[in-house]
């Protein structure tokens, strides 16, 4: 990451996005636009002793429609449910950008699709088998299924990708953490395309046993800057852009939906569950400064947001810090009231969600705010979306562990 | 065919990627268009099906998976193997 504008700029010409307020980038923007929640009861589990019965879960995503034109993949159907959603974001993308894939030199080609956690659906059942139903062996997959670079590798594969591809973890920094390594790779002459974000899928009995034991999430909803906030509500998807270089896009005549115009990154270095305050403010400076901006040219920012009572006060104290004045006039909001948090796939999503509102001129809302918390006194866009003019978005991802990453869009290079 | 075989060529076919109906004993498993992949899905729905354990390392080739005969041929003196060590027991 530098800190000067250099190399070539990188624009994004593909969004997809597998969400619990929508499997399609229409859906999931009509739903945003609607103010629509994600949230609803916990299912397709036994739930036995949880005490927490919400999530925001995916109930109708159909991986064998969606998936069964995949040709030089031949196991996708057969993959972690985690790739499934990587698998239908990515090739959402690569139609939305219109671009033939494998690229005619397919080594100039980047896949990053990172995940938090791999595939532990896989993990449970098989540990099950194992464990609790004495089965002799796990199935032959369990494996494939369960690395965190299955996503990145599936996505690969059928796309003809053979430059660098790899996953990234960094919990819920994930996404922004592929989209913003995959951006330095086309700027820095690497590759000319990538395919880059992150999936999650972790719903399940093991897993709402480990969040619950941290005391984070909420047993009521997910309401971001509200004072009735009592923690994050857990959800799954995907979300994930296809960028380019400038000049390659233009010259196969693609439409340019945005520049990837800053990435900042910064971690705490601090403490596995308590932020700080500078390090999101490094992370958000270094993206304005990347892109070659001020903070007062940021008309939306896309927060964290995750409802927990640390990250939304700090986060708000560290846009203070950063947007000084120009952060009473910001508009900030939280789609996590909506889409719930998808975790690694958090940030991809809300990438697509910035892109929206510049192409839509529509600020989408902070839903179940009715009243904001103590230390929550920003322009949250409350409850109903707002029409207004984006030209630049910024996209925060705060993670566990402090690991704090930002991106910021800016109009296509005129 | 007896039973074993029947079974056997009945899993091959569930991981064949292109069907074919003229599978016999001494049809080579390589003519299958069975990969290695596919070659660990078959051998674990074997031992499911038979309720034996293959000792098999996907790194070697193994000449117990040459042809389909070959493959009944292990399967059966596997099965031979544990009952006879289920009756010393």
């Amino acid at each position: 990451m530098s800190k000067t504008k250099a190399g070539r700029r990188v624009v994004v010409t593909g969004l997809g996005v597998v969400t619990p307020i929508g499997t399609t980038v229409d859906e999931f923007w009509s739903s945003i636009r609607a103010g629509k929640s994600g949230v609803s009861e916990l299912s397709g589990f036994p739930l036995e002793d949880l005490k927490i019965l919400i999530a925001a879960q995916i109930k109708d995503f159909d991986h064998k429609a969606r998936l069964k034109h995949f040709k030089r993949d031949r196991i996708i159907t057969m993959a972690d449910r985690y790739s499934w959603f990587a698998a239908a974001a990515a090739d959402e993308a690569v139609r939305m950008a219109g671009i033939e894939m494998p690229l005619t030199d397919p080594y100039r080609s980047a896949c990053i699709i990172g995940s938090g956690a791999g595939g532990l659906t896989t993990f449970e059942t098989a540990y099950r088998d194992l464990f609790i139903h004495n089965k002799r062996a796990t199935h032959p997959l369990t494996l494939l299924r369960i690395i965190g670079s299955a996503a990145a590798a599936h996505v690969g594969i059928e796309f003809g990708v053979k430059g660098p591809t790899f996953a990234t973890c960094s919990a819920c920094s994930t996404a922004t953490h592929a989209i913003g390594l995959a951006r330095d790779y086309i700027r820095d002459g690497v590759v000319d395309v990538a395919i880059a974000g992150a999936s999650e899928s972790v719903i399940t009995y093991g897993t709402m046993k480990a969040w619950q034991a941290l005391h984070v999430l909420s047993p009521q909803g997910c309401f971001p800057f509200a004072k009735k906030r009592n923690g994050t509500v857990l959800a799954e998807g995907a979300g994930i852009l296809v960028l380019e270089s400038y000049e390659h896009a233009k010259a196969r005549g693609a439409t340019i939906l945005a520049e990837l115009s800053g990435f900042g990154m910064a971690s705490d270095s601090q403490d596995m569950v308590k932020p700080t305050v500078e390090g999101p403010s490094v992370a958000m400076q270094d993206a304005l400064d990347d892109a070659g901006i001020t903070a007062a040219d940021i008309d939306y920012l896309n927060a964290h947001g995750t409802a927990t009572t640390d990250n939304d006060i700090n986060e708000t104290k560290a846009i203070r810090n950063v947007f000084k004045q120009h952060a009473e006039k910001l508009a900030v909001s939280s789609t996590k009231s909506m889409t719930g948090h998808a975790l690694g796939a958090g940030g991809g999503i809300e990438a697509v969600a910035c892109i929206k509102a510049m192409q839509d001129g529509f600020v989408p809302a902070t839903i179940g705010l009715d009243e904001a918390g103590e230390g929550c006194d920003l322009d949250y866009i409350p409850n109903v979306g707002r029409e207004k003019k984006v030209t630049y978005a910024m996209s925060n991802s705060f993670a566990f562990g402090g690991l704090n990453a930002v991106l910021v869009f800016g109009p296509p290079p005129a | 065919m007896d039973e074993v075989a029947t079974k056997i060529i009945e899993i091959l076919r569930k991981h064949m990627k292109e069907q074919r109906d003229d599978i016999g004993l001494d049809t080579a498993l390589t003519d299958l268009k069975i990969e290695s992949l596919d070659l660990a899905m078959i051998v674990f729905d074997i031992e499911d099906g038979f309720g034996i354990e293959i000792p098999y390392n996907a790194n070697e080739d193994v000449e117990d998976f040459k042809t389909v005969g070959s493959v009944v041929e292990r399967v059966k003196s596997l099965m031979a193997a544990k009952a006879g060590s289920a009756a010393k027991a």
